[in-house]
């Protein structure tokens, strides 16, 4: 039985080495970007194709369902999307399902600065930012059935009452839910206004996709956008290259170093460990 | 009164009317009842809301009390007391700008973001150390989730147009298929579980007493 | 497009038959929980892997650290209770140190001493009381990932001989279940969430997938309802199984009743 050293070191190489390796494949493209090309997946246009129907004055529910981990993630989707909605000059009302996602509307909006004073965007008349509703089901559910019995302030604790907000009611009044989560309070949107005939689109963490897709594939959502190269690729389309264009050379390189190491890990097992368990 | 309020029947009447309030209008279109369990459902939001005033105290008192006991981490326990109020008074007083944003962009984000990200790092070592083609089933496996991977860089797929049909397939068929089977399962689980919970056969639930442990 | 087959008075549309499925669910919890009826269920495998792994405890010397996941109490986590209490018993019986970090998200608050009386009861029938140590019970927070920096910290100090993490864990799993294999642990896990379940099956030595947990529960339990859950669930897959078969056999033949049905 030899003892191929090369074959052992592929065998039973420590994990650390995954690990320094990940981090500088990923570090080095983000700090100096490449600009390779990608393509865009047909989930990704049915998005774009969604949000991009909304009409003048649309009243749309921006939620975030996400702590600031989960926002580094979809945070290219996040503002690609608001960017269309304002381009589109519709009604958006921001809600977040997380503590920590209150600080998350404000670093939107500075990103897409820009975008506000050219469309001529005033908080009250054309935005509103609500803050923490969402922390159960049955504010979901309260939102959905008596809204302005739910919600009477704003987050700074001002009254809806001048906002474009004292038109809602129920779900019914609701002309799209764009939802961008890591999995909080999305069941309780599907369940509240999705089932009940809300269109919805969702922006989801890579590991939540396998679980929003039959969603889609029923009806239930009109599309849904996979998380940082969803986002990347809506940032494509959309002809604004932000943060999540800018990581997918990281996202590529990451990738392919994964794959390579699982190559090393197999070679390693057919090389050196099958042989010595005697072939089992 | 305290004594009634704790009555096991009383809890599970209450909790049976509630539930009946909420249920029947979802199936049956009366609006008078629509109408009293909207207002149920927001008087539920209400309660809700509240607990978490009741979660704050209910934390800063058993906080204290290790603190004052000095048990084991005590330190730590005052570092949370301390950057609870501390936050709570940043909330009342500096919203729009100041010290809650500072400490939500320079130390939440960062916090919460780093353990995010070191999931990567262990998806990573999972993956490199657990993929072994080691029989049939395995080397499947192997074989899909490596379509797939590729598939998921993007340069792949700008430069191998050829391997998206395979890898949406695989996403499209089985990952759909194990995704449908965990919502039925799910679902039918979690409505099993609430008729088992008016039914009352759940007494952890309401909370477990003394006497039934 | 599904368009109902029918419309019944006062039930509102495409809500009939979800109804129907409601009420029936209601009459098969009340019809198996009547009685004293004995449910069949069989010893799902992932039972030997957690005995073995706390006879692995034992022999080494080493603690075991076993959760019951995060959340409130919802359907998995009275599973992962369940199989807390099983581990909880076998730990009293062979002497080993069993720890249990809870916390999580705010509605673990509500668990925690439920869990605590579990723990301490299972010591107590063995007839071991001394040997429960309530600082074995650790709450590390209130905030998932806080309470991985926990988790993951006694594990790195007290390198166990298993982790046994039941329940529903969410994005903290993976994280628990690669530490607890860098530390050298069998690793037993169940898969609450299909987004967890990929990730789990790499990680840990071994998995109960989607409801082998909440089914090993009603098996160590022995409790008549939570038999009886099992029993209608598996009475409603059958059910789904049938609609999904005939459905695919009859819409390939241009006929959608059972997607019409469904929808009525």
């Amino acid at each position: 039985m030899s003892d191929n050293s090369l074959m052992k070191t592929l065998a039973t190489y420590d994990r650390r080495w995954v690990y320094l390796v990940l981090f500088l494949v990923v570090v080095g493209p983000l700090l100096q970007p490449i600009g390779m090309p990608i393509s865009v997946s047909p989930d990704t246009e049915q998005y774009y194709e969604a949000i991009s129907s909304v009409e003048e004055g649309d009243k749309i529910l921006f939620t975030l369902n996400t702590e600031f981990s989960g926002y580094n993630e979809i945070q290219s989707g996040i503002v690609a999307t608001m960017r269309v909605f304002i381009e589109h000059n519709t009604k958006i009302c921001v809600a977040v399902g997380h503590p920590e996602a209150t600080g998350i509307p404000e670093l939107v909006f500075k990103q897409l600065e820009e975008e506000l004073d050219a469309n001529g965007y005033v908080y009250g008349e054309d935005y509103v930012i609500l803050g923490y509703v969402m922390p159960n089901e049955a504010s979901v559910a309260s939102m959905s059935q008596d809204f302005q019995g739910a919600i009477t302030q704003d987050w700074l604790g001002r009254s809806i009452d001048d906002t474009f907000l004292s038109e809602i009611n129920t779900w019914e009044d609701w002309d799209l839910i764009a939802d961008f989560t890591t999995g909080l309070a999305t069941t309780f949107l599907l369940n509240h206004f999705a089932l009940r005939g809300t269109p919805m689109t969702v922006n989801c963490i890579g590991v939540m996709i396998a679980s929003q897709k039959p969603y889609v594939d029923s009806g239930v959502y009109l599309a849904i956008l996979q998380s940082m190269r969803g986002g990347a690729e809506l940032e494509f389309l959309t002809g604004h290259p932000g943060p999540g264009l800018t990581a997918m050379d990281a996202f590529t390189f990451g990738h392919y170093m994964l794959l390579l190491f699982i190559l090393a890990g197999n070679l390693g097992y057919y090389g050196y460990t099958k042989q010595q368990r005697g072939g089992r | 009164m305290a004594e009634i309020l704790k009555n096991r029947q009383l809890q599970i009447a209450v909790m049976a009317l509630a539930f009946l309030l909420v249920f029947v209008p979802y199936f049956i279109e009366v609006p008078a009842l629509e109408a009293a369990s909207t207002k149920l459902i927001t008087i539920t939001a209400i309660v809700n809301a509240v607990t978490l005033v009741l979660a704050l105290q209910s934390q800063i008192r058993r906080g204290l009390n290790i603190v004052q006991r000095r048990q084991t981490g005590w330190y730590f326990k005052a570092y949370m007391i301390i950057t609870m109020v501390l936050m709570v008074v940043f909330a009342f007083f500096g919203r729009e700008t100041g010290p809650y944003h500072w400490v939500m962009y320079a130390i939440v984000n960062p916090l919460s973001s780093v353990n995010y990200g070191i999931l990567a790092f262990y998806m990573a070592s999972t993956a490199a150390r657990a993929f072994r083609a080691r029989n049939t089933q395995a080397m499947l496996l192997l074989t899909t989730g490596f379509i797939v991977l590729l598939y998921q860089a993007p340069l792949t797929g700008a430069y191998a147009p050829w391997l998206e049909p395979i890898a949406l397939y695989f996403g499209d068929t089985f990952g759909m298929a194990a995704g449908r089977m965990f919502l039925i399962s799910v679902t039918v689980g979690a409505i099993v579980f609430g008729v088992r919970v008016l039914m009352g056969k759940e007494t952890s639930v309401l909370g477990v007493g003394k006497e039934e442990v | 497009m599904a368009t109902p087959l029918f419309q019944v008075p006062l039930i509102a549309e495409g809500r009939f038959i979800g109804l129907i499925l409601d009420i029936l669910i209601f009459a098969l919890v009340l019809y198996y929980t009547s009685g004293d009826k004995k449910i069949y269920i069989r010893r799902v495998a992932g039972l030997d892997a957690i005995e073995e792994a706390v006879g692995r405890a034992a022999e080494m010397g080493k603690p075991v650290v076993a959760s019951y996941g995060l959340g409130g109490f919802t359907y998995w986590t009275l599973a992962g209770l369940s199989i807390l209490s099983h581990v909880a018993g076998l730990s009293a019986k062979t002497g080993t140190r069993l720890i249990v970090p809870t916390g999580g998200s705010t509605s673990s608050l509500i668990v925690r001493p439920v869990a605590e009386e579990i723990v301490k009861t299972a010591y107590t029938m063995e007839g071991v009381p001394d040997q429960y140590n309530p600082d074995d019970l650790p709450f590390l927070s209130g905030q998932q990932y806080a309470y991985v920096g926990g988790y993951v910290g006694i594990l790195q100090r007290t390198r166990p001989a298993s982790v046994i993490m039941t329940g529903s864990h969410w994005s903290d799993a993976m994280n628990i279940a690669e530490t607890s294999n860098a530390v050298g642990a069998i690793t037993i896990t169940s898969g609450a969430y299909i987004s967890n379940v990929a990730a789990l099956a790499c990680a840990s030595d071994y998995i109960l997938i989607g409801e082998e947990a909440p089914a090993a529960g009603a098996y160590l339990s022995d409790d008549p309802s939570q038999r009886a859950s099992i029993r209608v669930q598996d009475i409603f897959k059958w059910i789904a199984l049938g609609c999904i078969i005939l459905g695919l056999v009859l819409s390939n033949m241009g006929i959608n009743i059972v997607e019409n049905l469904l929808s009525t």
